[in-house]
């Protein structure tokens, strides 16, 4: 440190840098209580400030030691000690212990047992390490003039701790942009006088003012414009999923937080582009391919879908929920499901129409307690068909694993053709609501689509096929979120016509009920990837959140409720054949394989939070919106467009006449200021004007001699007649008394000439 | 600089008065009759080195007729002696003792002719007379008169039987300018003129010596800023760097350029000096102060050129350099 003693004295400017170097050092102890358990860090703040003021003021080193010592003694008594600092007991108490600490650590470091280091030690480390960045930052500001790669390097760890930690630097990237500015361009301007001063034109630095109101008025321009302008959204998808289930090895839903697609409690608004995720929800042991049924919801609201789910408690063996009626012949399967780790459902996913619960393979865990085993209570909704476990205390499970009883069904399509169209009053009831909202020309449209066909199979079929016949396009991103006073259906068919399985299946629903058809919404996962082929002919497939998937079951009496699938590039219903019951089971083979495709390369989701049994996520629930944000088309609205180019516009204008705007600065600046001892100033001023706009003076030519040439060029006569006053003035120490007024207009008529 | 067709600058009225009586004598020398006046109010000497038959005596005689003043010429030879220009001590036989027979220096302008074609000795007579003010004849100290001018001239030293100045003598001369030859119409002009009778027949005085004095101290006021003075320096200093200079400007070069942009500042009716007036003087006042190196004289470079660059580079101080 003792070079700091040989220090040439730095300018103002020098110390407005070193400050907001300081500022920057700030930054990056900012987000440390965030990410670590560290607490009381405006300790580390006041003690990079006490470091840098002593360094600035080039304190001796024999004294800036003993004083950093003292300053991180104290330091540590206020972090870990207590009592007064100043009396007997504190500060000598905090001595003598530390002085302990400091050799017991000691050796521990030599003994290379970095892990075993004491807390106060490592605080007293950190102070050191704030110290010597102190200096640093000083040497560098003051020394070599180059601060890009601090200015760089904080701003990496500001976006790194904001990707990948719960720091919130939205803030503060953009008081480091604006401190990064400043920095920069002061130090340019440092350099610039360096540069002037080697060849002579300059005696000493100087703080500019013309110089900060244009840096000033840059960067708050272009701050606001980053602030105020449209942003697009991230276009590549958010690597930290990924990135965490590679490193981490975790699996989804663990209550991280963050907004991704996956199975979710709630469809109150949908809409939304969203961003996938591979990430496996749980592995199913099965005879074949099915989809994964959730749960159903039937109240459609004009943004989604809401269920008021009443609970029957129901035995294991018998869970009482019936989809399929008399005429729908089943056969009886079973299935192994095993959740993945961190995966939090308390209910079942299921082929079919579930019948029972195998206790002997059931594990869960309650609060953390893996394995407990205890007797469950099973609740079903036999409405939306949910079935979920709880301890009969009512409190929450998590399922790890659990064997299941269904019916597989094989619907009878000639029957369904011609079984009778009365609903029973309470289907009728509860499927055929629609909103009060609901735009005529979805009604009219479900009328167009239907108009050939008689019977109830052939409309649904009809609806079911509308959306690949006619122009809709699948997909994830870009998809707009309706407003308000929108409705989802309505803008799907007839606005954007680009979605996803939310898009196509509440549309299906919607239209089929203005029919009068019941119809409902129904949640879970498609069939997933087939991992692995068991020797007894049983599969094993991998459901991910990637496969969460919508889809509709209509009603048709004595048959119950089959189910549709009327999203592009899914396989026109999956699991269930649609044929005579004799061809079942050929069909059954080939749309096995067939599922597999859409859930490669569509990846259909439902964009939503991750449901789990973290109360983050539970908290969170308003979470139809994920990767939600202005897409590309919304972006390029009319009105963004025109905003963008205007300011793109003004900035080039800006750019353009930037010695333009500052001539009329002057002009009005020396018109306010019009007294004769300002004269010289604006004389001066005009030198410059005309040496920037390209007519400076040469090295030995005299002012007259200059003004002979200005006036030629520019074929006037004031240049003369100011520089004699001039000459006046500045050889002569005359006082001007009434001239400058007189030859004020000559001025403005000069620089007004320049603009012109 | 100014050119030669450029109208003057000279407009105190007394001086101005002054160059157009002269000019009915003088064609189209307005620059030289300038320079003359210069020197003549600022209590300085010229010397003229050009050759014979330009008009360097019409002019000074002009000059002096103007103003009244007692104009003597020392045609210079081999065998002047310094009492020949000093004056000299002679006995009289009528009053028994000696006494002073003033020299031809002991007037107001003297026109020493062909300073170059006589003895070292002779010179360093007269130049002292220059620098002092006054001439010691037989231990005696004599105060020459106010105004005192001398314009000297010299053949171009290429010629043979000349007796070079010295430098330190050729610094005593406040300028060294050419009077050339005049341009056709000029000569013409000149021609028309003495075709009658000559015009200096004609010259009368339009100001009287005492007009000189009080000139002379009017022009020791005009005021000289501290950037000039700076400026002065700077540019007798680059003289002494310039990499084809062996011996550059001293600072009674220095004096002379301020005193002589005084006498100019001073003509234009200004009470102050700005850096033109430097600028326009410094070739004149300098060019006969430095002496080239080997090399410069082997090249192509001439004292005017080198002044010349000097002017060019200078910075001109206009005001704080800092206006950002």
């Amino acid at each position: 440190m003792a070079k700091i003693n040989s220090k040439p004295a730095g300018s103002v400017t020098h110390l407005f840098i070193y400050i907001l170097t300081f500022l920057l050092l700030w930054e990056w102890l900012r987000p440390i209580p965030v990410i670590t358990h560290t607490a009381d860090i405006h300790i580390f703040v006041w003690f990079a400030f006490f470091s840098a003021i002593l360094i600035y003021l080039r304190v001796p080193y024999w004294l800036i030691i003993p004083a950093l010592l003292a300053g991180s003694i104290y330091g540590l008594h206020i972090i870990f000690y207590e009592g007064s600092f100043l009396s007997r007991e504190g500060g000598w108490q905090t001595v003598r212990l530390f002085s302990g600490e400091a050799w017991y650590n000691t050796t521990l470091i030599f003994s290379g047992e970095f892990a075993g280091l004491t807390d106060p030690f490592r605080t007293f480390l950190l102070f050191l390490l704030l110290a010597l960045v102190c200096y640093l930052l000083y040497f560098s500001v003051f020394q070599t003039r180059r601060i890009f790669f601090f200015l760089l390097s904080t701003v990496v760890y500001i976006t790194v701790l904001d990707t990948f930690t719960p720091v919130e630097a939205s803030a503060a990237i953009i008081r480091i942009v604006i401190i990064g500015f400043f920095i920069l361009t002061l130090l340019h301007m440092l350099k610039i006088q360096d540069e002037e001063r080697a060849i002579g034109r300059r005696t000493a630095s100087f703080f500019s003012p013309a110089w900060m109101y244009t840096l000033i008025f840059m960067i708050l321009a272009a701050t606001g414009v980053g602030i105020a302008a449209p942003k697009p959204d991230p276009q590549w998808s958010d690597p930290v999923p990924a990135m965490r289930g590679m490193v981490l090895g975790e699996g989804s839903g663990s209550g991280s937080g963050l907004k991704r697609v996956g199975y979710g409690e709630n469809d109150e608004r949908l809409g939304g582009g969203f961003i996938q995720d591979d990430n496996p929800v749980f592995t199913a042991e099965v005879d074949e391919a099915s989809y994964w049924r959730g749960e159903s919801k039937h109240e459609y609201t004009g943004h989604g879908w809401v269920s008021d789910p009443r609970y029957e408690e129901v035995s294991g063996d018998s869970l009482g929920y019936a989809k399929y009626e008399s005429l729908t012949e089943t056969e009886e399967r079973q299935v192994s499901i095993e959740m993945k780790e961190g995966v939090g459902f308390s209910h079942f996913f299921y082929p079919g129409q579930v019948q029972s619960i195998s206790l002997d393979n059931l594990s869960f865990y309650v609060d953390d307690n893996e394995g407990a085993r205890e007797p469950l209570s099973f609740m079903t909704d036999p409405v939306g068909g949910r079935v979920m476990a709880e301890t009969p205390e009512g409190n929450e499970i998590t399922l790890t694993a659990y064997d299941l009883v269904y019916e597989d069904p094989a619907f009878p399509i000639g029957t369904m053709r011609t079984v009778s169209e009365n609903d029973p009053q309470e289907v009728q009831d509860l499927y055929l609501q629609l909103p009060e909202e609901l735009p005529e020309r979805v009604a009219d449209l479900a009328e167009e689509i239907v108009e050939d066909e008689e019977n109830r199979y052939d409309k649904v079929k009809a609806v079911e096929q509308y959306f690949s016949e006619s122009g809709f396009t699948y997909q994830t991103q870009d998809v707009p979120m309706p407003e308000e006073d929108e409705d989802y259906v309505d803008q799907f068919l007839f606005e954007t016509q680009v979605g996803y399985c939310d898009n196509y299946s509440t549309s299906m629903a919607v239209l089929l009920r203005t029919l009068d058809i019941p119809a409902r919404w129904v949640k879970g996962f498609t069939s997933g990837e087939e991992i692995e082929e068991l020797e007894d002919g049983r599969s094993v497939y991998e459901v991910a959140n990637g496969n969460a998937h919508s889809w509709v079951e209509v009603y048709f009496p004595e048959v119950g409720w089959v189910p549709f699938e009327p999203t592009q590039g899914f396989d026109n219903y999956a699991e269930f054949a649609e044929e005579e019951v004799d061809i079942d089971i050929d069909l059954d083979e080939e749309n096995g394989e067939d599922t597999e495709q859409p859930d490669q390369d569509r990846d259909d989701m439902i964009p939503e939070l991750e449901e789990g049994a973290d109360d983050f996520e539970a908290a969170g629930s308003d979470g139809s919106t994920g990767g939600g944000g202005p897409g590309l088309a919304e972006m390029f609205t009319p009105r963004t467009l025109f905003i963008s180019i205007l300011s793109l516009v003004f900035l080039m204008v800006l750019y353009q006449k930037q010695s333009r705007l500052q001539n009329y600065y002057f002009l009005i600046h020396y018109k306010l200021l019009g007294q004769d001892k300002r004269f010289s100033t604006a004389y001066r001023r005009l030198l410059w004007i005309l040496e920037n706009e390209g007519l400076p003076r040469g090295e030995g030519e005299t002012l007259r001699e200059y003004a002979k040439r200005v006036d030629l060029v520019l074929s006037s006569q004031a240049m003369m007649k100011l520089t004699k006053l001039y000459e006046k003035v500045y050889y002569g120490g005359y006082e001007p008394d009434g001239e400058w007024e007189a030859l004020q207009t000559e001025w403005e008529e000069l620089v007004k000439s320049l603009n012109s | 600089m100014r050119n030669r067709q450029e109208p003057s600058v000279v407009t105190h009225p007394l001086v101005h008065r002054l160059i157009e009586n002269i000019e009915k004598v003088v064609v189209g020398k307005k620059r030289e009759i300038e320079l003359s006046l210069i020197a003549l109010l600022s209590g300085g000497h010229v010397l003229l080195e050009d050759v014979p038959g330009v008009g360097k005596t019409m002019m000074v005689r002009a000059l002096a007729k103007s103003v009244g003043a007692d104009y003597k010429r020392i045609q210079f030879t081999p065998d002047l002696l310094p009492s020949d220009v000093t004056g000299v001590s002679v006995f009289s036989q009528k009053t028994m003792e000696f006494h002073f027979r003033p020299g031809p220096v002991m007037s107001n302008i003297v026109l020493a002719d062909e300073i170059n074609r006589t003895s070292p000795k002779t010179q360093a007579a007269l130049l002292e007379a220059l620098e002092e003010g006054s001439v010691t004849t037989d231990g005696e100290t004599r105060e020459l008169q106010d105004p005192f001018m001398v314009m000297a001239t010299q053949n171009p030293i290429e010629y043979g039987g000349t007796y070079p100045l010295p430098e330190a003598q050729l610094d005593r001369f406040l300028f060294k300018f050419k009077i050339g030859y005049p341009s056709k119409s000029e000569e013409l002009e000149v021609l028309n003129r003495v075709e009658k009778r000559h015009p200096i027949e004609e010259v009368t005085p339009v100001l009287t010596l005492e007009d000189i004095v009080d000139m002379k101290k009017d022009v020791r006021k005009v005021f000289v800023n501290e950037k000039v003075k700076e400026y002065i320096i700077n540019i007798v200093n680059a003289t002494r760097q310039h990499h084809a200079v062996y011996l550059g400007g001293s600072p009674r070069a220095s004096i002379a350029l301020m005193k002589a942009g005084q006498a100019y500042a001073f003509m234009q009716d200004r009470e102050f000096v700005v850096p033109d007036d430097i600028k326009y003087l410094a070739p004149y006042a300098l060019q006969h102060r430095i002496l080239l190196n080997s090399d410069a004289k082997l090249s192509d470079t001439t004292n005017e050129r080198v002044i010349h660059e000097v002017v060019q580079q200078v910075h001109i101080p206009a005001g704080k350099e800092s206006v950002r």
